[in-house]
């Protein structure tokens, strides 16, 4: 090859790759810059949100920065198709800010959210502890339908699970729990008080009958007997004034008077001593039979069976007594008052035939029944 | 000559093009989606959240790696396909341990339950045997109520724990009933303990 040839060569070469270097370096620097820098933010921002639990405490914006987010690298996939000089990534970078945006809200919202579950789920826990607190103080002894004593306990194990979701910071599933716990101690709280308020709805007749036979047990200096069922006694007066009182034990169902035979009931009224009963005449230790159904007893009756209240093949009941056997700590009897055997000896010694009995809810009113256990 | 040059140009103009066009590791971006797929469907977003999430979080890095790179002028994937491999791998292993995390699980869940239910058995034994004055037998009453509620809750737990479908709640539901119980418990040895009562 001769001389001059190799020269031009290499020369031409030289111009060759000049060339190409510069148009590399224009086509490099007309190519559009990529959305990284915006897409990386809003994937960090969901990433973030995520962690904060945004799609338990603000599902909806939560999903729709994830969505927006979607869309972007999808418009940034369909750029990328495009012949690279004619790419527009300005849509991409819209999106990609959009979802940047709407994570970042919804983390503030999962945090303002969650804090404000997590003290409402605190707040609710400490209230349904004192509701149900209250409750087994003024109702525990108040003879209760069982379906309500029964959702009572649902209500009281449920205020634990939530305890437990609140100690994982699981705010939703706690609050869920809190809200069930809710509907069955508060329900029964109101179903116990108005129990409690309908039967006090009785206090003026049992004021009246107890003032009546202080005052006649007063006049004539005589022995008479009044029974409370609230605080569970049984007092024996003489001459107006209390010479004992002892513990008394009622019917299962003794929130109530006596209606008929079998209720469990036990009556309320006035009555009086007919007959004492000792020996074999008696499996209670002793006995004293009152004259249950007195008069407005059967009148009562009567008019229950006629209005329908009662079934036409219901009977009224009798032999209701104050005996012994008592001392067990429930009220278990058929509708008799029971006392321990040293009480009842006590009391067979002083009544005889005549003797009255006035058996009431409480000598105290509602107001005074809740202030004396709130202590 | 100058026909000559242009081929040179065009041809080293062609050379560098060419080599711009590398392609995206389909595949190993396919088995690392199909790696998570799997990993969710044996529970691993539940036994192991963080982690499951961190290795979603990957992919999607790995995504949008790809698209940088398309968007380049010479693109290079060589890292992504080592991302896809690596996400491929600890997804598998992540799902491989969840059977072990899940027999660990059921463990503590069945002892838990074990433990409650002679936690229940000595509660009602304490029942029978406490002080049974006025108030007493108000609240004894009570407590047998909510001796019936943690039974059930128990029996529920007990079928949740059968049907195997999650651990982590039956272990929740029987914590609280084992710390009802607990509290019951104390409360009867207080009572029986004040009363002189041998335990």
């Amino acid at each position: 090859m001769k001389r001059g040839s190799l020269v031009s060569i290499i020369i031409y070469l030289v111009i060759a790759a000049v060339l190409i270097s510069a148009l590399v370096i224009l086509f490099r620097a007309l190519v559009p810059e990529p959305p990284q820098p915006e897409v990386e933010e809003a994937r960090i921002a969901i990433a973030a949100a995520r962690d904060h639990d945004a799609m338990v405490y603000s599902p909806r914006i939560f999903r729709e920065a994830q969505n927006t987010y979607d869309s972007a690298m999808a418009e940034w996939k369909r750029e990328n198709t495009r012949f690279i000089l004619l790419r527009d990534y300005e849509g991409v970078r819209a999106l990609a800010m959009t979802a940047t945006e709407k994570a970042n809200e919804a983390t503030r919202n999962t945090i303002s959210r969650s804090t404000s579950l997590k003290e409402n789920l605190t707040s609710e826990i400490n209230r349904l502890n004192k509701e149900m607190a209250s409750f087994e103080k003024f109702f525990l002894s108040v003879p209760l339908p069982q379906d309500i004593k029964r959702n009572h306990a649902k209500g009281k194990l449920l205020v634990k699970e939530a305890t437990i979701d609140l100690e994982k910071e699981n705010y939703l599933g706690g609050q869920i729990k809190i809200s069930e716990a809710n509907e069955y101690i508060t329900g029964t709280y109101d179903a116990a008080r108005e129990k409690l308020e309908d039967y006090f709805r009785r206090f003026p007749d049992w004021q009246e009958w107890a003032s009546a036979t202080l005052r006649e047990s007063r006049k004539s200096g005589s022995y008479a007997i009044i029974v409370e069922k609230i605080p569970g006694l049984c007092h024996l007066y003489q001459g107006g004034k209390e010479k004992y009182v002892f513990r008394a034990e009622f019917g299962k169902n003794w929130l109530g008077d006596k209606m008929s035979s079998g209720d469990l009931a036990t009556p309320e009224g006035r009555y009086s001593v007919t007959k004492k009963l000792s020996g074999r005449s008696t499996k209670y230790h002793r006995a004293l039979l009152i004259n249950y159904p007195n008069k407005g007893d059967i009148q009562e009756f009567n008019e229950m069976i006629r209005n329908g209240q009662l079934s036409t093949d219901a009977t009224i009941g009798d032999l209701i007594e104050i005996h012994g056997e008592g001392g067990k700590g429930t009220n278990w009897t058929q509708g008799c008052i029971a006392l321990n055997n040293d009480d009842i000896d006590i009391l067979y010694k002083y009544v005889s035939a005549g003797t009255p009995v006035t058996i009431i809810g409480s000598t105290s009113t509602l107001e005074e029944f809740y202030s004396a256990r709130s202590q | 000559m100058k026909n000559k040059f242009f081929l040179v140009v065009a041809t080293v103009a062609a050379v560098v093009l060419i080599s711009s066009c590398a392609k995206v590791p389909q595949a190993a971006l396919d088995a690392a989606t199909a790696a998570l797929d799997s990993a969710k469907l044996v529970q691993t977003d539940v036994y192991f959240p963080q982690e499951f999430a961190a290795l979603n979080d990957s992919l999607n890095v790995m995504l949008q790696n790809i698209e940088t790179q398309k968007s380049k002028t010479a693109a290079d994937f060589k890292a992504i396909k080592v991302s896809a491999d690596e996400i491929a791998v600890k997804a598998a292993e992540l799902a491989g341990n969840v059977e072990t995390k899940k027999a660990e699980v059921k463990a503590e869940a069945e002892t838990m339950m074990n433990g409650a239910a002679s936690l229940l058995d000595e509660a009602k034994t304490l029942i029978t045997k406490a002080p049974k004055g006025k108030e007493g037998k108000a609240v004894l009453d009570e407590m047998k109520n909510e001796l019936g509620v943690i039974e059930t809750s128990l029996t529920e737990a007990k079928t949740a724990f059968d049907e195997g479908s999650n651990y982590v709640q039956v272990v929740d539901k029987v914590k609280a009933a084992t710390d009802s119980l607990n509290g019951i418990i104390t409360e009867l040895k207080e009572a029986m303990a004040k009363a002189g009562i041998k335990i």
